[in-house]
C-alpha cells in the first residue's frame, strides 16, 4: 500500500462522510418517494446541497472533503439497490419509530455498473482540494442485510468485497487518491474480525489510492491491536465521546497508521469549544505524530441539524489551527 | 401426538405494503401535537389485535402481544422502577437493532406495573393462552449502567426484587404462562449461582400451583452454561437452536419434569426453512425428549423480520408441528 500525503506539516481536517440533508431535501426525498416528483427533480436538489456542502467545507479550508452523502437513505441500501443479487426488502424497526428496508441477498452478487462514481467526478469538480471515495465495506452490507442465497456469511462476504473492490477501481481510475471503506459493523463480534481483514484485503489489494475505514467501535478493549490487521492505511476511530479513553489502548500497543480521530461528538447538540478540541488534539499527539493524524468528527454528521453540524466543523477547524502553531 | 408451537415475544408492526401503518403515523401527529397519548393507545390496541390474529390464525398455540408497545424489552420496565434513568442507545447484541440503556442511579423501587394493562388488553382480545414476558435479572443488570449498588451482585438482586414483584401482579391478573428473559446469561457463566439466587426472587413471588415459568434464552448457545443451567429455577428452558446448534447436546441432558422451548425457525434470516427438513428436526426432538416435553418456537423475537416474512415463518413453523405429528402418529 501507498501514502498519497497530503501537503504541509499534518493535522488536516476532514469528515467521516454524512452531513444532514437540508430541509428541502427531506422534502423532496419524501415528495420522490409519493412519485410527486421526478428522479432528475430530486437529482437536481441533491447536487444542490452538495454543492452547498462543499462551498461550506472550502470556506472553512477543509483539507480533505466529502462530498455529505446528500443521495443516500442509508449506506447499505443505497449500494444494495445497485447491486444485482440484493433485493429490497420490508421494512424491519432499528429503534423506536425508526424503520429502514432491509436488503436481501436473493442470488450472486454482482456489479453492473458504477454507482459512486458520477457523484464523486461531480464532487472533485466543485473543489481544488482532494474528494473522498465514499463505500460501505463488504462485511457491513453483509451483516445489515439478510441472505438467502449463499451457504455462509463468508461466501456472501467475499462476493461482496469483490464488487467494492471493483467500485473502488474506478474510483481511482477516474482520479479519487482517497477511497473510505465505512466498516461500521466491524465490531460487532470479534469472532469475524479475521473475516473483516480478509474481505478488507480484497478490496484494498489491487488500490494505489490512500485507503482509509471508518468503525464504530463496540469492545475496543479486545479488538484492538487486532484492529491493526486490516489491510488500509488508515483508521477512523471515535475518540472526544468516550473522553479520549481509547487513548490509553495506544500505550501498551501503538497505533500504526494514519488516524481519523474523532474530536467531536455528533450524539449531542452540545457544542465542544475550541479549547476542549485543541485539548484533545494535543492528547491524541502523544501517541501519534501529526503528520498521520486527520482530525474530524467522530462520525457522521447527519443526525444534527445544518448549523449544528456546521459549528461543529468550524470549532474544529480553528483548533486545528490553534494546535497547528504549536508544533 | 401433539406438539405445541409458542413464540418468543416480539412482532414487527409493520403491515405488508400498502396498508397504513396507524402506530407510526399516530407518533409522527404526537411529535406535531396533531395526536394524543389516547389516540396512540388506540392505534396500539388495534395493532395488538392484528398481531395476536396472526399469530393464532398461523396456528400457534401459545402467543404474546407481540411487545407492540415496547421499544426494546428494558425500557418499559425501567420507566416503572424508581432508581432508573434511561441512557443512550446501544446495540442490541449482535443485532443491527438498538436499546436504550438504563442508568441506576437510586435504590431500586417498584413504582407500579410496567406489563399487567398490556397483557390484560391482550388476554381479551386472544382466544389462545397469553405468554407474559419480563427481562430477567442477570441481563437486565449486564446491560445496564449501575451508578448506584457498587456491586453486581447487590444490583442484580435489586432488579430481581422488582422484577419478582411485577411477576406477582401477572400472576394476580391471571398470567399463567411467565416467560424471563436472559439473553446475557450465556456469557456469563460466572453469574449462574446469581442468576439461582435472582431468579428465586422472581419465582418465589408466584403462588398459583399451574403457573408456568420459562427461562429463556437466545443469540447464542449455552455452551458454558453446560447443563447446570437446569439448575436454574424454572418449568421451561428456552433455547435457540439456529443460532447455537452446540445447544443440542444440552436440551439431551434436560431433567425429568422440565421442558424445552426448542427456537427451530430462524427469526433472524427472511430464507425459509425446508418443509420437510424442518419436520424432521421437529420430528427428531420429540423422539430424543418425548412430545410433552418440547414445545417449538422461533429462534427469538421476530422483530428483526418483516411483517410478511414473520407471519410465513410463523405458519411454517405451525404446518411442520402438523408434519411431525403426522410422522409420530
Amino acid at each position: 500500500m501507498t501514502t498519497t500525503k497530503l501537503q504541509g506539516p499534518g493535522l488536516w481536517t476532514t469528515s467521516v462522510g454524512s452531513f444532514p440533508k437540508p430541509d428541502y431535501i427531506k422534502k423532496a426525498r419524501s415528495r420522490f418517494a409519493h412519485n410527486e416528483i421526478t428522479r432528475d427533480e430530486l437529482l437536481e436538489l441533491e447536487r444542490r446541497a452538495t454543492k452547498e456542502w462543499i462551498d461550506f467545507q472550502n470556506s472553512i479550508d477543509t483539507d480533505l472533503v466529502v462530498d455529505g452523502e446528500m443521495y443516500r437513505g442509508d449506506m447499505v441500501a443505497f449500494f444494495a439497490e445497485e447491486l444485482p443479487g440484493l433485493e429490497i426488502g420490508g421494512l424491519v424497526r432499528s429503534y423506536g419509530n425508526r424503520y429502514y428496508r432491509k436488503p436481501i441477498a436473493t442470488g450472486p452478487i454482482g456489479r453492473d455498473h458504477a454507482i459512486t462514481v458520477d457523484w464523486w467526478r461531480y464532487s472533485q469538480s466543485l473543489t481544488d482540494k482532494p474528494v473522498k471515495g465514499m463505500l460501505t465495506g463488504p462485511y457491513t452490507i453483509c451483516d445489515w442485510s439478510f441472505n438467502e442465497h449463499y451457504a455462509t456469511r463468508r461466501d456472501l462476504v467475499l462476493d461482496l468485497a469483490r464488487v467494492i473492490r471493483d467500485e473502488a477501481l474506478d474510483l481511482e481510475r477516474a482520479g479519487a487518491r482517497f477511497i473510505q471503506i465505512d466498516e461500521p459493523a466491524a465490531s460487532t463480534r470479534m469472532d469475524e474480525l479475521d473475516l473483516v481483514i480478509e474481505a478488507m484485503a480484497v478490496v484494498t489489494e489491487p488500490l494505489s489510492a490512500h485507503t482509509i475505514t471508518h468503525i464504530c467501535y463496540g469492545d475496543f478493549h479486545n479488538a484492538y491491536p487486532k484492529l491493526l490487521d486490516i489491510p488500509v492505511d488508515q483508521i477512523d476511530l471515535e475518540f472526544a465521546n468516550s473522553d479520549y479513553s481509547l487513548l490509553e489502548e495506544f500505550s501498551d500497543h501503538p497505533f500504526t497508521k494514519h488516524i481519523g480521530f474523532g474530536v467531536v461528538d455528533v450524539h449531542t447538540h452540545r457544542q465542544e469549544t475550541v479549547e476542549e478540541i485543541a485539548e484533545g488534539i494535543r492528547r491524541g499527539l502523544k501517541h501519534i505524530g501529526a503528520d498521520r493524524i486527520f482530525v474530524d468528527p467522530d462520525c457522521g454528521l447527519k443526525t444534527r441539524t445544518v448549523e449544528e453540524a456546521q459549528t461543529k466543523l468550524t470549532n474544529i477547524k480553528k483548533a486545528v489551527d490553534i494546535v497547528r502553531a504549536e508544533l | 401426538m401433539t406438539i405445541t408451537t409458542t413464540v418468543i415475544g416480539s412482532y414487527p408492526k409493520p403491515p405488508d405494503e400498502g396498508e397504513a401503518f396507524v402506530v407510526r403515523q399516530t407518533l409522527h401527529k404526537i411529535e406535531r401535537k396533531e395526536a394524543t397519548s389516547e389516540d396512540l393507545v388506540a392505534a396500539q390496541d388495534d395493532l395488538v389485535r392484528s398481531i395476536i390474529a396472526e399469530q393464532e390464525s398461523a396456528g400457534i398455540d401459545i402467543v404474546t402481544d407481540g411487545h407492540a408497545r415496547w421499544d426494546d424489552i428494558l425500557t418499559p420496565f425501567a420507566r416503572h422502577i424508581r432508581g432508573f434513568d434511561i441512557g443512550g442507545l446501544l446495540r442490541w447484541f449482535d443485532n443491527n437493532v438498538y436499546y436504550r440503556r438504563p442508568v441506576c442511579v437510586g435504590d431500586l423501587e417498584w413504582a407500579g406495573a410496567s406489563s399487567v394493562d398490556a397483557w390484560r388488553f391482550a388476554d381479551s382480545v386472544a382466544s389462545k393462552p397469553v405468554k407474559a414476558v419480563v427481562p430477567g435479572p442477570i441481563s437486565f443488570a449486564r446491560l445496564s449502567v449501575d451508578e448506584h449498588y457498587g456491586t453486581h451482585e447487590e444490583f442484580v438482586l435489586a432488579i430481581a426484587r422488582v422484577i419478582a414483584q411485577e411477576a406477582f401482579e401477572l400472576e394476580a391478573a391471571g398470567v399463567r404462562y411467565l416467560q424471563i428473559d436472559e439473553p446475557a446469561l450465556l456469557d456469563a457463566p460466572e453469574d449462574l449461582p446469581l442468576a439461582r439466587k435472582a431468579l428465586g426472587i422472581v419465582t418465589g413471588e408466584l403462588k398459583v400451583e399451574e403457573t408456568e415459568v420459562t427461562l429463556a434464552t437466545y443469540f447464542g448457545d449455552a455452551k458454558r452454561l453446560g447443563e447446570e443451567i437446569f439448575d436454574l429455577p424454572a418449568d421451561v428452558f428456552g433455547f435457540d437452536l439456529v443460532a447455537g446448534p452446540e445447544n443440542h447436546p444440552i436440551v439431551d441432558l434436560l431433567p425429568e419434569g422440565k421442558k424445552v422451548q426448542a427456537g427451530v425457525v430462524d427469526a433472524r434470516n427472511t430464507k425459509l426453512e425446508d418443509p420437510h427438513e424442518l419436520a424432521d428436526e421437529m420430528f427428531g426432538l420429540t423422539e430424543r425428549l418425548g412430545a410433552d416435553r418440547v414445545r417449538f418456537a422461533p429462534s427469538c423475537g421476530l422483530e428483526f423480520l418483516p411483517r410478511e416474512k414473520a407471519r410465513a415463518k410463523l405458519a411454517h413453523l405451525a404446518q411442520a408441528a402438523r408434519r411431525a405429528e403426522t410422522k409420530g402418529a
